[in-house]
């Protein structure tokens, strides 16, 4: 007996029919099979139920549209992003942030300035991906929105453009009355060689938050600056042990020998992460001054201590 | 649905890739992508939808060689080393060298990986020597956009089909397989020009402590077909005594990912709360360390990470309960364990061969070729050491593309009629008794023989007895198993396969007399490494309807070792006792 | 020597008020990597039957209706 070993996936025109069927659970299995197809000519079918009356119906069709990319399938989850259910718009947020080609940004871009600031939220997590210029001018005004989660996703759109000329309002945003916009908008600033995107990360040393100092602190050894040192110093007497370890592996890799003084007590400290990271510190430094408090902590408790240290001192004879 | 059919179709292709998991559905877009014309089929025993190890995603690489992170050189250098030397370097730089490219290509299809806030690869330094873990918290979605592509480049798919033998010519060199449907007993016979064995590990070899068969390490469907499948056909298979053990959460038996973890500032610990591991890298050798611990006063073991500040356990739980294993989340809320709050005990997995986190697998080259003509293989079950997901990506990529010009070389080859029938007969036996022994029931038999006498420290005398076991066992399997619809059958298969590697594993260990790997190749009685004679790969093969085992030297190095680094590097991982 | 039939606790759980296999939905079905679930004759719903759980999860996730669960084996909990 012969017979057929390989998957079919149905024609979509024969599925599509389905999809007029009056049981609503029937029409979800057929946009199911429709996605399955991988079929840019199922992209069609699909979109014409984001008015469907059955929220379970659309919800599906949010998800089957983030399986495929484009402007058709943008258009579509643009529909389904203002649902008025809440899991079927929710859905078709993370389909958006499935979106690669620069073409799914147009149907994207006028909703920006929604009325609803989920919609304007979902809408700037879509557009990161695409890092399209056009989506600069929008971003720039979401960063002044009344709404702090609209403000976090603008401030990431304008993070991954990663253009000199949005400086002043990635600064601007490091001084965001809310925590979250100032993480993001410090991590941004990375990319930028400019004294005062350093300027405004420094500063950022100090903020009332920890996370945001842990980020600053990281951000400033990506940066390079050696102007970051005195601040990144200071931050080696933070309150939170999370932050003196990003300060000391930015001073590491600043070189920042000025610092020794103070990184030789954190050889001591009860943390052992934050030992393991003031010896990669002075090892990165290599300076012989910190040979003697080194060869102390040779026999650290602490296995990753002790590697670390036998590291810090080979690059001192090095 | 189950009722046994009967049924035989043949079907002729170029390229026959078994296994849609994660190596093959790479080889087979490989090939179409070379070679558009190409016929070629993608053979699953499950559904490439949801198939092998990364069934459900997976949360981080940690073996990216990403530029301005790490060098291909000081990777190869970094895995000669973490394998105790036993290493052909040529495809292990030629996966550092291709990786990165790889991981763009699979960005590109919608597999996201940790970005920074501008968007660049956001690549985390774990250790001083280099810096490979690159994470992937949106890791869920791999399966589905792998397949997005398969069906874009429409590659041919058979799902629910199980490969039972490989096909192989007068010439011999590989003709195709023979496949059985695992819902109806149909067969299938493929013939074709090239085969890329994609089947993943023997995962299920040994018994997890729970005494659940399907409570494994692994992925449970990956039952060492491919590694069976390969020595029937005559290629060779390297150093399967370097067996896969890791260090898990105890009973839930899935990684503790401290890979994904460490960044974060989580470690392994011991009941005191201390670091205890030296070890840089997950190897043999740090198993050991675990393995001491555990048996040690100071046991047992730990997951620690309720030193950190409860936002980043939040941020670490996202990770770890999203993707790879989102039912570790389930685990800990039925056990009533917060990481916030305290340690979470861990232990060792069963055994198992997996060169994706060992070194145990079949013999390849740097083009993925094994020892057979026409045969590739890729993924844990080649033997390129530690080479995890991306290896599995980028090996199977490998593979594909020699593959895709291999086929305008060659003919399709002749198939053998009398094996055909003979392998329908074979496969089909349990299903015509009336009576006997289940599968599962031999099965777990066979499982805990396995852990009974061949897990490490690792004796002689024992692993003597078990191979008599094996043997009983292997009598009751040719006799009296029986099935009684096709998914019993495919069970029936599966311990076909782990009985083979059970007596492979056997052989292999008691060939080595030394001990290496820590320990994968701990041998109570060979305490030392002695490289005097055992510097060499151990390849075990099937000849004249034996199992054989013989020495290969190690290709020379083309990235070097100096004795003086290695040491420098020794010095470093390893406490010199006072 | 005949075969008995010895009980278990099966990990994955169908809510049969929610799944809609009796309207052609396989879903549960084809991504399950072990192939342990099946749709019922009697009840025209999915359910798991054969005791084989990795608990991956597969099932859970694509499930149209949230209808299915994966629990911890209760070897393992």
């Amino acid at each position: 007996m012969l017979f057929e070993p390989f998957e079919d996936f149905g024609d979509v025109g024969e599925i599509a029919a389905r999809l007029r069927e009056s049981d609503p659970a029937v029409r979800r299995l057929a946009v199911i099979e429709l996605a399955g197809t991988a079929s840019p000519d199922a992209i069609g079918p699909i979109g014409s139920l984001t008015e469907d009356p059955d929220a379970g119906v659309r919800l599906q069709v949010a998800l089957a549209l983030g399986e495929f990319d484009g402007a058709a399938a943008a258009e579509g989850l643009a529909r389904l992003v203002v649902d008025a259910d809440p899991n079927v718009a929710a859905a078709a947020a993370a389909s958006l942030t499935e979106l690669k080609q620069p073409e799914a940004g147009a149907p994207l871009l006028p909703l920006a300035a929604h009325a609803s600031p989920f919609v304007r939220a979902a809408v700037l997590g879509g557009l990161r991906g695409l890092r399209l210029d056009a989506a600069l001018g929008p971003a720039l005004i979401a960063l002044t929105d009344p709404e702090p989660g609209v403000r976090v996703q603008a401030a990431g759109v304008i993070a991954y453009l990663k253009r000199e000329d949005a400086l002043p309002s990635l600064i601007a945003a490091a001084r965001d009355p809310e925590p979250d916009v100032r993480t993001v908008a410090v991590d941004a600033l990375a990319f930028s060689r400019h004294d005062g995107a350093a300027d405004a990360v420094v500063q950022a040393l100090e903020d009332a938050h920890w996370q945001v100092r842990a980020s600053a602190a990281e951000t400033l050894g990506r940066i390079g600056l050696v102007s970051a040192i005195p601040g990144l110093t200071r931050t080696l007497g933070d309150t939170f042990w999370q932050v003196r370890q990003k300060a000391l592996r930015s001073l590491g890799s600043l070189k920042a020998r000025t610092a020794i003084p103070l990184i030789l007590p954190l050889l001591g400290h009860e943390v052992a992460i934050l030992r393991k990271e003031a010896a990669a510190a002075l090892g990165e430094m290599a300076d012989p001054v910190a040979r003697v408090e080194l060869e102390q902590r040779a026999d650290d408790p602490d296995p990753e201590v002790r590697k670390t240290v036998r590291w810090a001192l080979g690059r001192l004879t090095a | 649905m189950d009722a046994i059919k009967d049924g035989l179709s043949q079907v002729d292709c170029d390229v026959l890739v078994i296994g849609g998991g994660t190596a093959g559905p790479m080889a087979a877009l490989k090939v179409k992508q070379n070679n558009p014309k190409a016929r070629v089929v993608l053979l699953e025993k499950a559904n490439v939808k949801r198939s092998g190890a990364i069934s459900m995603g997976m949360d981080g690489l940690n073996n990216a060689v990403v530029p301005g992170y790490a060098t291909p050189e000081q990777y190869t250098k970094e895995i000669t080393i973490a394998n105790d030397g036993i290493v052909d370097q040529a495809p292990v730089l030629k996966y550092a060298e291709r990786c990165f490219e790889i991981i763009q290509e699979l960005d590109r299809f919608g597999i996201r990986f940790q970005k920074t806030g501008n968007g660049d690869y956001d690549v985390k330094k774990v250790h001083h020597l280099g810096t490979y873990v690159l994470p992937m918290p949106n890791g869920d979605t791999v399966k589905k956009a792998l397949y997005r592509q398969l069906r874009r480049e429409q590659v041919l798919i058979s799902n629910r089909y199980m490969a039972t033998r490989l096909l192989t010519a007068p010439d011999g060199r590989i003709a195709g397989a023979i496949a059985v449907n695992t819902r109806s007993a149909e067969f299938l016979v493929l013939r074709a020009k090239a085969v890329i064995l994609c089947l993943g590990a023997a995962g299920r070899l040994g018994l997890p402590q729970s005494g659940y068969l399907w409570g494994t390490y692994e992925n449970a469907t990956n039952s060492g077909d491919g590694y069976a499948m390969a020595f029937h056909a005559g290629a060779a298979l390297a150093n399967l005594e370097c067996y896969q053990i890791n260090p898990l959460i105890k009973d839930y038996n899935g990684p503790a990912c401290a890979y994904v973890a460490g960044p974060f500032g989580a470690y392994t610990a011991n009941a005191e709360g201390n670091r205890f591991i030296e070890s840089d890298y997950w190897s043999g050798q740090m198993m050991q360390e675990f393995y001491n611990e555990l048996q040690s006063g100071k046991g047992p073991v730990f997951l620690k990470l309720n030193h950190l500040h409860p936002d980043t356990v939040g941020e670490i739980e996202t990770i770890l309960h999203k993707v790879e294993r989102p039912s570790r989340g389930r685990f800990h809320a039925t056990r009533g364990t917060d990481y916030r709050e305290k340690m979470i005990e861990m232990h060792i997995s069963e055994i198992g061969f997996c060169s994706g986190h060992s070194a145990s697998g079949v013999f390849v080259d740097e083009f993925a070729r094994t020892t057979v003509q026409g045969l590739y293989a890729a993924g844990d079950m080649a033997n390129v050491p530690h080479n995890y997901m991306l290896g599995a990506f980028t090996n199977g990529a490998v593979a594909g593309e020699h593959a895709a010009s291999y086929i305008g070389e060659v003919d399709l080859p002749e198939i053998d009629a009398e094996f055909i029938a003979k392998e329908r007969a074979r496969v089909l036996a349990p299903t015509k008794r009336e009576d006997g022994i289940p599968p599962n029931q031999l099965e777990y038999k066979t499982r805990r023989f396995v852990n009974d006498y061949l897990q490490p420290p690792k004796v002689t005398a024992r692993m003597k007895i078990g191979q008599q076991r094996f043997a009983e066992i292997r009598e009751d399997l040719d006799t009296a198993m029986v099935a009684r619809d096709s998914h019993e059958l495919m069970r029936a298969l599966e311990i076909a396969s782990i009985l083979d590697c059970a007596d492979m594993a056997a052989h292999a260990s008691l060939f080595r007399t030394e001990s290496r790997w820590g320990l994968y190749h701990n041998r109570v009685e060979y305490p030392e490494k002695d490289d005097e004679n055992w510097f060499c790969h151990t390849l075990l093969r099937k000849k004249d309807g034996r199992m054989v085992s013989e020495k290969q030297p190690i290709a020379p190095y083309s990235v070097p070792i100096e004795d003086e680094e290695r040491g420098a590097y020794d010095q470093l991982r390893v406490r010199k006792q006072a | 020597m005949p075969l008995a039939f010895s009980p278990t606790t099966v990990p994955v759980v169908v809510d049969d008020a929610k799944c809609i296999a009796e309207k052609g939905c396989t879903v549960c079905v084809d991504v399950c990597p072990l192939d342990v679930l099946r749709i019922s004759e009697e009840t025209g719903k999915a359910y798991m039957k054969y005791d084989e759980c990795w608990y991956c999860m597969p099932c859970e996730a694509d499930c149209p209706t949230g209808a299915v669960t994966v629990n911890i084996p209760y070897l393992l909990r």
